[in-house]
This record gives C-alpha cells, structure tokens and sequence, in this order.
C-alpha cells in the first residue's frame, strides 16, 4: 500500500530555520527511542520497542462505528448497539494482535549487500520468531523506500527478507532507520518498530559507460609456467625422481605399467597495474568511474591487476575477492 | 497490489450476505440490478473481461441513484437511505481492483448489518448478525494478507492459512472472541433516555399494523399477515377469551365507504375509571407499527408514559412506534365511561350519509316499530344475524354506493369489518347512537411463558352503541354471527381454506417459535435505559457517581480482555496440527512406545530408529522408515503421493521384538 514515491527533495531547503528545527527535532526524538532500548540489530522487539496506531483505515472504520453507536443509541436499537460493540471488539482484539504479531520478533540481522553509485542496494534482514507463535505479514520500510514485501513466520522459524535502498553516490552511505511495522489481522491498526542497522555501507563508483580501453604492460608473454597442485591440472608425465609421492597417478600407472605423475601448470596473465593518473576525465569522481569500469574489464579479461591510486595502492591480484578490494578501495579513496 | 481471486469472492460474498434482507424488502428489479453489479465483479475472476471505464462507473452510480428515487421519490426515509447504500455499495463493487476498494466495501457491510435492525430486530436476525460480520471480518482478513501477505509461493507450498476456509475459521474465531467484550459493553453502556432526533417515518415498507380508517376490506390483508403485533404479559390471571378486546381506534365518521375517527375524540376523557376489584395489570411490548395507536383492554386507567388518553379511551402515543415499545397499562373493565352523551356527540353518533341505503333505513324503523326499547332492538337484530343465512368468510365481494343494504340484504357473506359496518349504519338508522371500534381480539395463550401473543391476524372490528343508563356499549355482531371467531380466534372461523403450509403443524412450530422470540424481546430488545438503571440497582451501582461507572465499565471491559488474551495465546500459539506425514510418523512412534521404547530428548528420528532397531527383529525396515521420514519431512518436496506410500508403509509395520525378556531388563 505505502508505495510512496522516492524522492531527493527535501522538505525544507538546506539551511533554513524550519530544516534544522526539524533536524534537530528528529535527532531528539532518535536520541529518545535509542534510549528506550535496544536499536541496533540483534535485537528482540519487547513492549518497549513497539508502537501502535489505527490506520487510516481504522480511523475510517472508527468514524463508520462512531455513526453507527450514534444512530443505534439515538433509535435505542438494541441489535444495532450490539452490532456497534461487537465490532469495535474486533477492532480492540484485532490491535492486541498486531501487537502480539511483533512482539518477540528478533530482527537478528541486517546485512546490507554491495552496489554501485545509483543502483539498488539491498540491505538483508533476517526475522525470527522467539515466542513460538506464528507471525503474519511483517513488513519492513524505511523512510521514503518501497517497502518489503511481507514476510510470514512460521512458529520458531526464521525468514529473510530485503530491503531495497537506492544509492546516489559513491561512499561511505548511512542506513536510514528502518521500521518493521504489521497491520495484521485485519488492517485497522499498524504495530511498529524502528531500529537502526549498525554499520555504514559503502557504495562503489559507477563504472563508466565510456573507458578508453585497457592498456596492457606489454609482458605479453603467455607461456605457462610449472605450478603446484593449486593450479589447474595439467597433464601426464613420467615420473621422475625428485618428484613428490602423492603426484603419483596410480590408477593411471597401473593402465600404463609404468609410473606417471600428475603435472600442474599456472596460467600465465597479463599483469597491470590501473593508475588514477592514467585515467582521463574531468573530476575525481569522473576518473574513479573509469577506473571501476577498467577493474570490471580487467577482472572480466582475467589479467591480473593492481591499482595506484596516489594515497592508497592495492597490490596486483585476480579473482572475485580482490575485485572487491578494487572497488573498495575507490569506493572509500579521499 | 491486487486483490486475489479468493479476495473478490470472499468480498462479494460477504457483501451479498449483508444485502440479504435489504434485496428482499426492495423491489425485485433493483434487487437484481444490485446482485448482478456483484456478479459481474465476481466474473471478472473467471473469465478476462475489459475493466469498466469511468463512463459505465458513472452510469452505473448515477443510473442506481435515478433508479432509487424513481422508485421512492426521496432518499429520505429508512428504506430509501438503505436501498441507496446497496445501490452505492454493488457500484463500489463493480469497481473494485484496489485493496482499498475492497477494505472500504468490506467496511461498509457492517453498516449495512447495522442498518437492517431499524426494520426489525427478530431473533432470526441474530444469526444474520453473526454470519454476516464473521464473513465480513473473515474478508478483512484476507484483504490483509494479499496487502502484506508474503509474496506467492510455489504451488507445492501454498499457504494454507490464506485459503477461504481457514480465513473465513479466523473470522469466525475473531468474531467470537470479541463478543464477551461486546456483551459487557452492551450491559454497562449508557443508553439514552430520549432520542437525540426522531425517525425518519414512511419506513417499514407499507408493512403497518391497524389503520386509523376503516372501509370494509381494509383489515383484510391484515388476516394474511401472522406476524406478531404485540405480546402481553399479566400480573395475575389473563382476562377470559371473550372479554380479550384490544381497543384501537375509534370510528364516527362514515361517508357510505369509508369509517374514519372524529376530530373531537382527541379530547381527554371526562371521567377516568378506578383501578378496583376484576382490573387487569399487564405489560404490553409492541412490535413497531409506524402508527401511534397503542392498544389495551376496556379501559385504561391512565396513559403510560409518553402516550395520551382520549375521550374514546384510545391509547395514542406521542410518536410512532418505531422500534419495539414496551408500555404498562391497568385497565378496568367494569366501568361507564359517560353518564350522559352530549348533543354533539349524539349528532355524530347518528350521522350517516344522505340518500344512502334506503333498504336498511326502512327495515330500521320497521325494527323500531316493533322494539321501542334500545337493548330489545340490538338482541333482535343480533339474532336476526344469527339465525338468517349470514356467514363469516375473508372470501367476499366488495361493497358498493349502498354498502349495508348490499351487504344485510344481497351478500350476506364477509368478516368483522362488514358485519361492524352495518351493524351500526342499522343501529344509526334505528336512531341508537353507535360507533365503529378497531382493534384486536383473542390472541394465543402461551401457556408454558404465560404471556399473550396477539398475531396481525387477530384483527378486528366491532361496534359501540350508547344506551341510556349505561353509557358506550360494546356490541360484537360478528360474535353472532360466528362465535368461534371470538371464542377461538381468526383461525378458526377461516378452517379448511388453507394449504398445507399454513398447516396446523407449522402453527405449532411459529407459536414455539415466538416464545423465544419473546425472551428475545424482552432480555435484549427490550434492555433500554430503564431496564439498565434497574439492573444497575440491583447490582447497587446507580448510586455512584458518572465517574466511577465509566472507570467501571472500562475495568470490566478490561477483565474481559484477560481471559481474552489467555484465548488467544492458545489459539494463534504455533502449535500446529501434525500433517499427514507427521502424522504417520507419530503413529509409528506410538506403537514404539507401547512395545517399551520410549522416545528420549533430542532424539532424531534415525537415532530411535537405530536405538530401537538393537531390539527389533524387523529394525532394519524401521531404520528405512525413519530415513524416508527424514527425507519427506527435510529435504525437497517430492508430491502428496510419496506421502500416501509413506503412510501406508508405517500403518502396516509392528514391532517384532527379538527377546522380550531383555527388554523389561532394560
């Protein structure tokens, strides 16, 4: 329902008396919520933690039982009053649920993933139920972000569910305070919590669309080179002395009547090391772009690359673990 | 975010099960208008249709309004206001692919529960009232969980706890768990002692009790109509058969056709009798006429609140009677209301239409000329309809310019109204001053409730005549004519015209019927504020102050809520019931158990399969058991069919224990 659009523009300009009262004011009223407890996952939603309010919903239902108390009391209509009181018991019973929904929910993570500048990212939250009870519909929203779609529990179970956040820019990106909120059973209350993930995340740089391509070191040299048993297997040889025992292939052996031995070779790769002065464009965050775009190529060519970005260099590697060491690594430069 | 086709018929459906007794009471067309707008939303689920645009919206709203005030005139009025709401209701449906949509149709089907009892509040409708709100709640619910329900599953995982079913189980649950706090609620909260605005008359569909008017033919329909007209209960013994006339209004006027009451009747009574020795105390509740006539027996003693006594000792009440009115009234019937009549009244009582039934006329004086004495005339005449070829039947010809004439001469076939009629244009012509009494007579006596039910059907009419020295005189000729109309009641005098399903049986059943209807009546319609002022005095808690009642009935509603939430932990705790699968395995564990193998803490499936197997001849068939168990439980799901092998697989197994003596040793 709440598929409120995302929007940049703020309230209040920048700078105004009315933005900062209202900053100041929400960072009052966050000072006060994380001084009644726990905000930071993990955490277990206790009495504490959990609010409640009718629905818009629910405040349209009140006026509709509100009218229908009036008439009935008015024409002394009995079955009409009773009408009255059994709905609004439903309604009563219906905001125990909500609570009760939440209550003993452990939000017990909240992983946030990794993105570039403008993509989504999503941020991992993991549900559990601590009191043995089924929970229906929890879904979690932050601030201007679509909410999650909702998430069912089964007693003593545990579900994930993401949340969606849109990136702007590279860097270090606070997490907004979250709220996991429900409306079950039937809508006329919402039941909710906010809590705060604990750790910033870091966006990398876009990778550009246009990079001038990749220049290579020249070391073009592609023979392979002898390696150990991490590289890949390569082939059959005999055996010779000096050679270690477990590189004996012993059911080949046996096929041959003679000893072989397993050889192992390393692919050899273009090695490069990717330079912030080498990278054209007008402004850093230009030049960081082409650098993520050229760590994307290099990984995707498999060379093995390093990176010297004046202040911080990262040594040359390859593989899925240094390219984010790459991308980190721009993402926090300055 | 969509609404789910279970979502749309559970909506529909709920909405069509509110408009219930709103369809039967509007005309049929639009009744069917209404149901088809619903259908139509529920096609859209079965089959692809284009959306209706904002052009057949607005025909369908607007068409409904014209259709409405055609039919009514006004939206004014009860029945107008709740046929529009249908109206409004069925065109909101047609349009309904939001979730809000449907939150606000569900929402408004309570109102609609609601609106139904300003037309009646029978104890069949409390089950209308239940059904109705479960459902609704049970559409609520389900509108929820498509709002944020998780996303759709794979088909081998439905969810069964969104299914119609179970949804509708959860309404049902909610519903029943609120109605405690309901309960409370209705006992303790304030009533209002006088309404803050009155009704809107012109309601209860044309469906009245007695008019104020009478032409021959008129109570008619009303001898169709068994429904109950009011219900008495006596402080002692009830009045004999006979005497059990429920005096309504009082007719003078007659212009040849038409009997209707005289202005001057309004007057208050010049003498009002004495509550003495043979006065009768009892409790009238009357069900809602739209009229302000009240009824009692000859004659009340004084007005009960709110209601006025006439100089015809008519009961009027300041307002119609609207909802279910109960009233106190003592009558005395050994009473002469009016020593002398005056010349007026006289002129009045003697008025008849010119040139108008000139056979009676002259068969009046003939009469006179044989009996100069008023009561000798009346027991002539009396006679006359009983001995003459006169018959009581509701099958009868209507009456022309010359009514009585027609009618004492020609017809000589009809009910109470014609023979009330022309009895007293005879006795007027006869120069006896007479007037023409509407009301009811009989009833049926529930002797295991002790209380009188006086069914519409009960209606009648009979005549007054003024005699010297004994004022206003009751004269019923149709008792004359057939006496087992008053000694036995309308029922009886119109035996063997009627089907089978007007059968004495079902007569039997609606008389048993009506006495719960009259528990019903008096606990819970009949709960007003006075009734609560008494309950509350004698709990000894009128006597406190507004504060403390109002910290007393939150605190009550609140205990209420307590055992409440006891309930609930009880009912939403996760603990479900075992599947079939489980099922199986926890009747193999039972067979374990008796054979002496107990289960112990933590223990897997495999582990007590291996642990009991040690013992077992046939353990190694249980070890593939529990490891299939673990499978189906644990790992992909593999159809209902591995499931069924896998229960007929264990309902076969028993243990074999390969030596009994070791295991009573272990």
């Amino acid at each position: 329902m709440s598929s409120s659009r995302f929007s940049t523009k703020p309230a209040f300009p920048e700078g105004s008396w009315a933005r900062s009262w209202l900053d100041a004011a929400q960072s009052r009223f966050g000072a006060w919520l994380r001084r009644r407890g726990p905000v930071h996952p993990p955490l277990t939603l206790g009495y504490r933690q959990i609010y409640i309010l009718p629905t818009r919903f629910g405040w349209l239902v009140g006026l509709l039982l509100f009218a229908m108390l009036l008439g009935s009391l008015n024409f002394n209509n009995n079955l009409g009053l009773f009408t009255t009181f059994l709905v609004a018991g439903i309604g009563l019973l219906s905001m125990h649920i909500a609570h009760r929904n939440l209550d003993g929910v452990r939000v017990a993570g909240c992983v946030p993933g990794q993105a570039f500048a403008g993509d989504s990212l999503a941020l991992s939250i993991t549900l559990q139920d601590t009191k043995d009870r089924t929970r229906r519909g929890l879904v979690a929203e932050s601030k201007g972000l679509p909410a999650t779609a909702g998430v069912d529990l089964a007693a003593a179970a545990s579900a994930e569910t993401a949340l969606s956040i849109p990136t702007h820019r590279r860097g270090w990106m606070e997490i907004p305070r979250i709220r996991l909120r429900t409306r079950h059973p039937i809508g006329w209350f919402v039941a909710w919590s906010w809590f705060w993930p604990e750790h910033k995340v870091l966006v990398w740089p876009r990778p550009a669309d246009h990079a001038p391509p990749l220049l290579t070191s020249g070391s073009s040299d592609s023979r392979n080179r002898p390696g150990d048993e991490s590289d890949e297997f390569h082939g059959l040889r005999d055996w010779r002395e000096g050679d270690p025992l477990h590189r004996i292939a012993w059911k080949a052996s046996q096929r041959h009547q003679h000893l072989l031995a397993r050889q192992f070779t390393r692919p050899e790769r273009d090695r490069i090391i990717l330079r912030l002065a080498d990278a054209p464009g007008r402004s850093v965050e230009e030049r960081l772009s082409i650098l993520a775009r050229w760590v994307m190529q290099a990984e995707r060519n498999e060379f093995e690359y390093g990176m010297d970005l004046g202040a911080t260099t990262v040594e040359t590697g390859a593989g899925r673990a240094h390219q984010i060491r790459c991308l980190n690594a721009l993402g926090e430069f300055g | 975010m969509t609404l789910s086709r279970t979502t749309v018929m559970l909506v529909v459906g709920a909405f069509l099960f509110a408009a219930l007794p709103h369809l039967a009471a509007m005309p049929p067309w639009l009744a069917l208008a209404i149901v088809l707008a619903a259908v139509w939303r529920a096609a859209f689920e079965l089959i692809e249709l284009p959306r209706p645009n904002w052009l057949i919206r607005g025909f369908l709203t607007f068409g409904g309004l014209a259709l409405v005030i055609m039919h009514y005139g006004t939206f004014w009025g009860r029945r107008a206001a709740t046929v529009l709401l249908c109206v409004m209701i069925a065109a909101k449906l047609s349009e309904m692919f939001r979730l809000r949509d449907a939150r606000v149709v569900a929402a408004l089907g309570y109102f609609l529960i609601a609106t139904q009892f300003l037309f009646s509040q029978q104890l069949v409708l409390f089950a209308y009232l239940v059904v109705g709100c479960a459902l609704i709640t049970a559409a609520l619910i389900k509108i929820q969980r498509d709002a944020d329900g998780a996303p759709a599953p794979d088909e081998n995982h439905a969810p069964k706890a969104s299914g119609a079913a179970s949804v509708v189980r959860d309404g049902f649950l909610l519903m029943l768990l609120a109605a405690p706090f309901a309960l409370v609620l209705f006992t303790l909260f304030p009533r209002l002692a006088s309404p803050l605005w009155g009704m809107p008359e012109n309601a209860l569909d044309g469906r009245t009790g007695l008019s104020d008017e009478m032409s021959p033919g008129n109570i008619a329909n009303l001898f169709a109509d068994d429904s109950p007209a009011f219900r008495v209960s006596f402080d002692g013994p009830p009045p004999p058969r006979s005497e059990r006339y429920w005096r309504g209004p009082v007719l003078w006027r007659f212009d040849g056709r038409t009997w209707t009451r005289l202005f001057y009747s309004n007057r208050a009574p010049e003498r009002t009798p004495r509550p003495g020795p043979g006065a009768f105390s009892y409790t009238v509740q009357q069900e809602p006429s739209e009229r302000r006539w009240l009824f009692s027996l000859d004659y009340p003693v004084r007005a009960p609140e709110g209601a006025r006594l006439t100089a015809d000792f008519e009961l009027v009440n300041r307002t119609p009677v609207t909802t279910l009115k109960s009233y106190d009234v003592i009558s005395q019937p050994d009473f002469r209301d009016s020593v002398d009549l005056m010349q007026t009244m006289r002129r009045f009582a003697l008025q008849l239409p010119d040139d108008s039934n000139p056979r009676t006329r002259a068969y009046a004086q003939e009469l006179r000329g044989r009996y100069p004495d008023d009561r000798a005339l009346i027991d002539a005449v009396l006679s006359w309809f009983n001995q003459e070829d006169f018959f009581y039947s509701l099958d009868t010809a209507p009456l022309g310019r010359h009514g009585a004439d027609e009618f004492l001469f020609d017809l000589r076939v009809g009910y109470c109204e014609y023979y009330a009629s022309a009895f007293v244009v005879l006795m007027r012509a006869a120069g006896i001053p007479a007037r023409i009494v509407t009301g009811y007579q009989g009833g049926f006596w529930q002797a295991s409730d002790e209380y009188l039910l006086i069914r519409q059907s009960d209606a009648h009419a009979w005549a007054e005549v003024w005699l010297e020295g004994r004022g206003w005189t009751r004269v019923d000729p149709t008792a004359a004519v057939s006496p087992s109309r008053i000694r036995e009641g309308a029922r009886s005098a119109l035996s063997g015209s009627e089907g089978w399903l007007s059968g004495e049986w079902l007569y039997q059943l609606r008389n048993q019927y009506d006495r719960l209807q009259n528990i019903w009546n008096r606990w819970v319609l009949g709960f007003d504020a006075t009734r609560q002022q008494n309950f509350l005095a004698s709990l000894g808690l009128d006597k406190l102050p507004p504060g403390v009642k109002a910290a007393l009935l939150v605190v009550l509603a609140g205990l209420v809520l307590v055992p409440l939430a006891l309930l609930l932990q009880a009912t939403t705790k996760g603990r479900r019931r075992p599947d079939r699968l489980d099922r199986a395995w926890l009747r193999l564990r039972g067979r374990l158990r008796r054979a002496g193998i107990r289960p112990m803490v933590g223990e897997t499936p495999i582990e007590l399969a291996r642990r009991s197997a040690e013992n077992l001849d046939n353990g190694h068939e249980l070890i593939t058991l529990a490891g299939e168990y673990s499978l189906l439980k644990y790992g992909a799901f593999r159809g209902e069919n591995a499931i069924t092998a896998f229960g007929r697989k264990t309902s076969r197994w028993r243990p074999i224990q390969r030596n009994p003596d070791s295991l009573k040793q272990s």
